[in-house]
């Protein structure tokens, strides 16, 4: 399973490269949180949680550093804020309309 | 311990909820979440009506489908019953129905009480 924090205006720009790919299933929520910068100062304001999207999709284990490169490549602006990406592992994964346990 | 992660039809929640309830498994959190599997979000999934005909058959037209997230931790031997009942809940047979993950947990910890592992979470 892998979990991407991203900004909200890069998401349609991954979703578009991710589905180029052949990527094409995927769940986004919106999220809100804060990095190691502790937020960020924008003159005499403070902002201490910045909302931001997180993009959840689950693939076969030799597909994850592909899609890694494709979602850290089309999210990547260079600054404070492009987020993180995750990677945990799956024990099963089971498709509700065939009662069967593949993708 | 196990995490199953469920992405279901937001309208079949509350009968899923109840099934859970039944089954001993009162407890759940529930993320509202959009989302797209293979078929790339096709236009008759969703609930009501769409005038357009040819709108109907493309592939993609829509971009995301609103669905819920539901997710449980449970001990490892009830991991295998919960999926079973949400997948009889769920199952309409018709694309869109959803995905069920089970994902290992290796800590979990009752704040009120500092209970840890197993205990925590029954």
């Amino acid at each position: 399973m892998i979990r991407a924090i991203i900004r909200p205006e890069m998401v349609e720009k991954v979703v578009d490269s991710l589905d180029e790919a052949g990527y094409v299933a995927l769940t986004k929520m919106e999220v809100i949180g804060r990095g190691k910068q502790k937020g960020i100062q924008l003159e005499n304001i403070y902002y201490d949680e910045i909302p931001k999207t997180m993009l959840m999709l689950v693939a076969e284990d030799d597909q994850t550093s592909q899609i890694i490169e494709i979602v850290s490549e089309s999210s990547h602006t260079g600054n404070f804020g492009d987020g993180k990406i995750f990677v945990s592992s799956v024990d099963e994964a089971y498709t509700v309309r065939t009662r069967t346990s593949n993708l | 311990m196990k995490e199953i992660m469920a992405i279901i039809r937001p309208k079949m929640v509350s009968k899923t909820k109840e099934v859970l309830d039944s089954l001993g498994f009162p407890a759940m959190n529930a993320v509202r979440v959009m989302g797209r599997g293979k078929q790339k979000a096709i236009l008759n999934e969703v609930s009501f009506e769409i005038n357009e005909p040819d709108l109907l058959k493309v592939e993609g037209s829509m971009r995301y489908i609103p669905k819920r997230m539901i997710s449980l931790v449970v001990p490892d031997e009830d991991a295998s019953l919960v999926v079973e009942a949400i997948i009889k809940v769920n199952n309409t047979g018709q694309i869109g129905d959803g995905k069920v993950f089970v994902c290992p947990i290796d800590q979990a910890l009752r704040i009120r009480t500092m209970e840890k592992g197993d205990k925590a979470i029954s």
